[in-house]
């Protein structure tokens, strides 16, 4: 096996940081924008939004240094926060009034949100170091 | 439905907002038009496995200059009264744009693969949206 193959951010790890990269600028900008000048509006969903954003910036950087643990945790709390949010704004909406960028599972971003986490996990999981690998 | 031109009274109308606001939409379609452009040859390189090279990334030198003659053209038709409703956001997309491009063809251009194209791809895609974007937040959507 070749060293660059535990590396996160060579091959199709270059789109995924990329794809990442776009939506932690659309995540923090909107929110940018929602917690500047609308929070009193809907202050859950906004600062929801801008947690959000956070994680996205942190997972695009993590993936592009290789820092694996701080992507596995970035990623699964994106993987847990678009599921939970996204069934919740489903079943609950008045708790969500403004859409976020886990709404409706990601549905106002293309389902991007949604998809990126697994594809996330697989990529972290697939470029293990070998004794690295968890069960599962 | 483009914004009209300030019509209070006070407003003189001079000829160059007016052709600031009549270059608007096309210039918006030319970007587009372009970022298409080298999204397709993005696309079509990564297609038959092969990594961007230094000729694409003066064709993006060129999306990236006709992005910064639109800021310009914004600002002068802001200066003259004519701007998009939601201003924060209308503002918010013209400079983001301008961020996409030059950091997508150097984290692309340090990857000598088929992906190091794709990567390209997703950028001219996601600059030809923003376009769209600006172009509804500019009538008001």
């Amino acid at each position: 096996m070749s060293p660059t193959s535990t590396r996160t951010a060579s091959g199709p790890g270059r789109l995924l940081v990329a794809v990442y990269a776009v939506l932690a600028l659309a995540a923090t900008a909107r929110s940018t924008v929602q917690v500047l000048r609308d929070l009193d509006e809907a202050p859950l969903a906004y600062l929801l939004s801008a947690g959000a954003a956070a994680v996205y910036v942190v997972a695009t950087v993590a993936l592009a240094k290789g820092w694996r643990s701080v992507a596995w945790v970035a990623v699964s709390v994106e993987m847990v926060g678009v599921v939970v949010v996204g069934a919740l704004s489903t079943v609950a909406p008045e708790l969500f009034p403004e859409a976020t960028v886990w709404s409706g599972f990601g549905s106002g971003y293309g389902y991007v949100p949604l998809v990126l986490p697994v594809l996330g996990l697989v990529w972290l999981r697939r470029t293990a170091p070998l004794d690295t690998v968890p069960e599962g | 439905m483009q914004p009209r031109l300030d019509a209070s009274p006070r407003a003189v109308p001079s000829v160059t907002p007016r052709i600031l606001d009549a270059v608007w939409t096309p210039l918006a379609l030319t970007v587009v038009a372009a970022a298409l452009a080298v999204g397709t040859w993005a696309a079509w390189r990564a297609a038959r496995d092969q990594p961007v090279i230094l000729r694409q990334l003066i064709a993006a030198g060129v999306v990236e200059a006709l992005l910064v003659v639109q800021l310009l053209v914004g600002i002068g038709l802001a200066l003259a009264g004519t701007t998009a409703p939601d201003g924060p956001t209308f503002w918010g997309y013209l400079v983001t744009t301008l961020f996409i491009l030059p950091v997508a063809a150097a984290w692309a251009f340090a990857e000598r693969s088929r992906w190091s194209s794709v990567v390209l791809l997703v950028a001219a895609l996601t600059v030809a949206f923003l376009q769209y974007r600006i172009l509804q937040v500019w009538a008001g959507a």
